[in-house]
């Protein structure tokens, strides 16, 4: 099989990468990207094949050989943050690491890339949620007994109105969160969840009052052990099989209030600033895809008997350089997309001094009641929020989603259109290499439809970028603050009172500021 | 040889569209899991009304369908499943290459394939026996015999019974799409044969073994287009029935955009005419509309599933099945870019590829 080595560094293909003060460290994102590709080469090309047929007999079977496997490799611990054992990464290293596992086997890099989607609301609720389930999954990577986690927003009823804060206005929602003494009680069906079968962790989003979604919305962490919880039926799929998508439902099952992920009616906002970080992946899953075919084309026509003579047509060139051309815009896509994100849209905020500062506090620190019971509280969500207001803006976050729409949505086709060319040009006849390229080409399609559809992608890149509007993607400052016994404060007022609350913590918590 | 009357014809296809939705839609889940079972049970279904010898003159118990009988009936038959419907035009194809003594000996409802010269195919005869590869042979696995088109420049065709001493069938396991159709590789070392003599009726053949690939590429290009047909029929049903948005789908432009652009490739299907006696497709206009219907058999299908969202992704619900079939149609008996180099090579200086339609 050839595998295209890259002729350029990350540095020298993508130079804001690179840029002063930017967070993101280059020569740590090469090593990932050659630690993702040996992880690749090693155990995921050679089970591809094998797993997409045993998958396509029992859409249940899971090898868990491959997780464990994985989580050698840390492809398990990309976006868990460094203060909870993992390695900090946000959308970019994500993305990067998406590209190299799909180049190999889509199915196989979701398990990984549907992981790092249940990780993302707990990440992007800020450092108050980033202890407990966190560092425990960092940790059972490390113990060699890896944990799954997943992310449940789909409904029977609902698919494309719950990716949009408009659409979900008027969504036919039938999951609900009902309040009881001490949290929730969460009863319905959420539908296609990658992984929901295999998850011990799932973030899932419902409304807590189905007649008013939007504002209602609020993303809860479910532990799967729970009673009331149950999977239905594991999808029989086109493609993408070795990542079990799942019906699951949910019968009254109990969350506690410290599981509520972020704010409760947050949800909506919060939904948002997932795609808008989780879609650059995918927009990688698609180039890893293409970039899967063409490799395996080119091999094909370089070494197969069957193929002699075929690369000095041109047909056969010109073909080939097509499939590098839009490869090469599909990445550039998502990384620009990925930058965007880590560096404009959220970059401030993981940057800021106070968010680092908790970094440099020791894990037995933050695990002391009285600093547990402050990153638990409603102040220190508050806080998150508000230093989120301070960094960054709706504005930003609405472009940087639209981008990553773009990337998502041009992938998919990238991803579709090459698969079919390398198809053609091996034809029936080809031997082993049909059917991988079969493979990938089933796959491609899931690309176009999963993260939105390509079409609701596409309205999200006009409402972003050619229409300039701006969309509600932080959850809203509250203007009353219990901690002020309820005295009204400007939205100015409390970005500064809650900045302060977050700075304060990280010192009590023995971190101090650090630039 | 005299052929049916257009009133018979349209009989016939309106049959075929009865079993299609009786019969083959509601068993295509099973053909495409591979069953032999129910193929056997759906061929006997075709066999009993004669489909399998269409081109065929009742002395030989065919029912004189010819080719644009033939070609109507095979495009109803893939709405309901595109393999068996594959089935049908290769047995049909097969038979129609061997002579009167030959079809005496294939007992009545036996399946047979014709099997195109592709690359990767290289078959050498010698005193009767038959050596070579062929590396994908589609409907090879479980016929009860094989007509292999021999590539060079003499158009020449052998048969071999599938028992034949010398003849190995493996199944292609890896077989995506027109899994109906049961694909094999095929490895013949001695392997008995008899000439197919193909020609002009003279000897009972019915179709000349030149004009075979162009029978099978019009045959492939009426398939695709009954899988389009499906797609379609499947997308509009559902984005009426599916809301989101507070309505049904077909609202959204971005739904009914799909749908109009199905419908125009549904349109621009061309009638595909037939030589007087009805039992040859001029090989252009055969290339021309293998290219036109399996592209837009791909388009359609790939956009049906998007119709459908997630539900379209899913095995059990048939759609995305359609894609798969309708891929290998623009694969076969060649991929698209060889049938359009084909087509090139077909056309004289100063000639259009296609004659225009009368009107
Ligand atoms: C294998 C797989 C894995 C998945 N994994 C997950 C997961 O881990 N977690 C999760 O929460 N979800 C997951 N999903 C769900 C996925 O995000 C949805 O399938 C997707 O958002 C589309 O929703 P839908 O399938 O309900 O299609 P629908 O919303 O019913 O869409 C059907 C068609 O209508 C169009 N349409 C709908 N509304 C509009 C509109 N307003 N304007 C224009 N066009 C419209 C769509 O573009 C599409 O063409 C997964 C899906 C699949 C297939």
């Amino acid at each position: 099989m050839t595998s295209i080595a890259p002729e350029r560094s990350l540095r020298e293909q993508f130079p804001r990468l690179a840029r002063r003060g930017g967070r993101l460290d280059v020569r740590e994102l090469e090593r990932l990207r050659a630690r993702a590709r040996r992880f690749a080469e090693v155990h995921v090309r050679p089970r591809a094949l094998e797993i997409d047929r045993r998958t396509g007999e029992d859409p249940g079977w899971f090898d868990w050989d491959l997780v464990r496997a994985g989580g050698e490799h840390g492809m398990l611990s990309v976006v868990i943050p460094k203060p909870a054992g993992g390695m900090g990464g946000l959308a970019t290293q994500a993305a990067v690491v998406m590209e190299e596992l799909c180049a190999a086997c889509p199915g196989i890099a979701v398990i990984f890339g549907a992981h790092a989607l249940g990780i993302s609301p707990l990440l992007l609720a800020g450092p108050s949620q980033w202890d407990g389930v966190l560092a425990e999954l960092a940790g059972s990577e490390r113990s060699g007994e890896p944990l799954l986690m997943a992310c449940a927003i789909t409904e029977p009823e609902a698919g494309t109105d719950v990716e949009d804060p408009e659409l979900l206005a008027r969504a036919r929602i039938t999951s609900h969160a009902r309040r009881v003494p001490g949290g929730f009680r969460l009863s319905g069906t959420k539908r296609f969840i990658s992984n929901g079968s295999v998850a011990r962790w799932i973030t899932i989003m419902t409304a807590t009052d189905p007649r008013r979604p939007a504002q209602t919305w609020t993303c809860f962490l479910v532990d799967t052990r729970s009673e009331g919880f149950a999977v239905g039926r594991v999808e029989h799929k086109m493609g993408q099989r070795a990542c079990p998508a799942a019906e699951l439902t949910f019968d009254e099952v109990f969350v506690p209030d410290e599981r509520i992920v972020g704010r409760d009616g947050d949800g909506a906002a919060a939904t948002m600033m997932v795609l808008a970080c989780s879609r650059p992946p995918v927009g990688a899953i698609a180039t890893g895809i293409a970039r899967g075919a063409y490799e395996r084309v080119l091999g094909w026509l370089e070494e197969d008997r069957a193929a002699r003579g075929l690369l000095g047509r041109q047909h056969v060139q010109l073909a080939l350089a097509g499939m590098e051309e839009e490869i090469h815009l599909a990445r550039q896509l998502y990384m620009d997309a990925s930058i965007e994100f880590d560096h404009t849209a959220l970059g401030g905020a993981m940057s800021h001094p106070a968010v680092r500062a908790l970094g440099h506090v020791p894990a037995s620190v933050r695990g002391r009641a009285p600093v547990r019971g402050w990153l638990a509280s409603d102040r220190a969500r508050d806080a998150a929020i508000a230093l989120l207001h301070r960094t960054t803006s709706e504005r930003a976050v609405t472009r940087s989603l639209a981008l990553s729409s773009m990337a998502k949505a041009r992938g998919g086709d990238v991803a579709m259109r090459v698969t079919g060319a390398a198809l053609e040009l091996v034809g029936l006849h080809a031997g082993p290499v049909r059917a991988e390229l079969e493979k990938l080409w089933r796959d491609a399609k899931l690309t176009q439809i999963y993260e939105g559809t390509n079409q609701l992608n596409r309205l999200e890149v006009y409402r972003g970028l050619c229409h300039r509007e701006t969309i509600g993607c932080l959850p809203p400052l509250r203007a009353i603050h219990p901690g002020t016994g309820g005295k009204a404060h400007t939205n100015t007022d409390a970005r500064a009172h809650l900045e302060a609350g977050a700075l304060s913590c990280a010192s009590v918590s023995g971190g101090g500021g650090e630039s | 040889m005299s052929m049916l009357t257009a009133t018979e014809r349209a009989e016939i296809t309106a049959v075929a569209r009865e079993l299609a939705h009786r019969e083959l839609a509601p068993r295509a889940a099973a053909l495409d899991a591979g069953g032999q079972d129910v193929l056997a049970e759906c061929w006997h279904l075709l066999a009993g009304l004669g489909l399998d010898r269409a081109l065929l003159d009742e002395e030989h118990g065919g029912s004189r369908l010819g080719v644009p009988g033939l070609l109507a009936t095979i495009e109803e038959l893939a709405v309901g499943d595109g393999g068996i419907a594959m089935c049908v035009l290769l047995c049909n194809a097969a038979l129609a290459t061997l002579a009167g003594e030959q079809l005496a000996d294939v007992p009545a409802g036996a399946r047979w394939a014709l099997v195109p010269a592709a690359p990767g195919t290289e078959l050498a005869i010698a005193d009767g026996q038959l050596d070579g590869r062929v590396a994908f042979a589609l409907g090879a696995h479980g016929a009860d015999g094989l007509v292999f088109l021999l590539g060079g420049p003499e158009p020449a065709a052998s048969a071999v019974a599938a028992g034949a001493a010398g003849l190995r069938l493996e199944r292609d396991l890896a077989q995506m799409g027109l899994r109906a159709a049961p694909a094999a590789s095929a490895e013949l070392a001695g392997a008995d044969c008899t000439p197919a003599p193909g020609g002009s009726g003279a000897q009972g053949a019915a179709v000349s073994v030149a004009s075979a690939p162009a029978l099978l590429r019009a045959g492939t290009a009426a398939i695709a287009h009954g899988i389009a047909r499906r797609a379609y029929e499947a997308a509009l049903e559902y984005a009426h029935a599916r809301q989101q948005g507070g309505v049904a789908i077909i609202e959204h432009d971005a739904v009914s955009d799909m749908l109009s652009a199905m419908a125009v490739r549904l349109a621009c299907w061309p009638q595909i005419t037939a030589d007087p006696a009805g039992l040859a497709v001029e090989e252009a206009q055969a290339l021309v509309v293998k290219i036109a219907a399996t592209d837009a058999a791909v388009a359609s299908t790939t956009d049906a599933v998007q119709v459908f969202g997630g539900t379209g992704y899913m095995v059990g619900t048939g759609i995305e099945k359609l894609m798969r079939d309708a891929k290998y149609c623009q694969l076969f008996p060649e991929p698209n870019w060889l049938a359009h180099n084909e087509l090139m090579r077909s056309q004289p200086a100063g000639r259009t590829a296609v004659k225009a339609r009368p009107t």
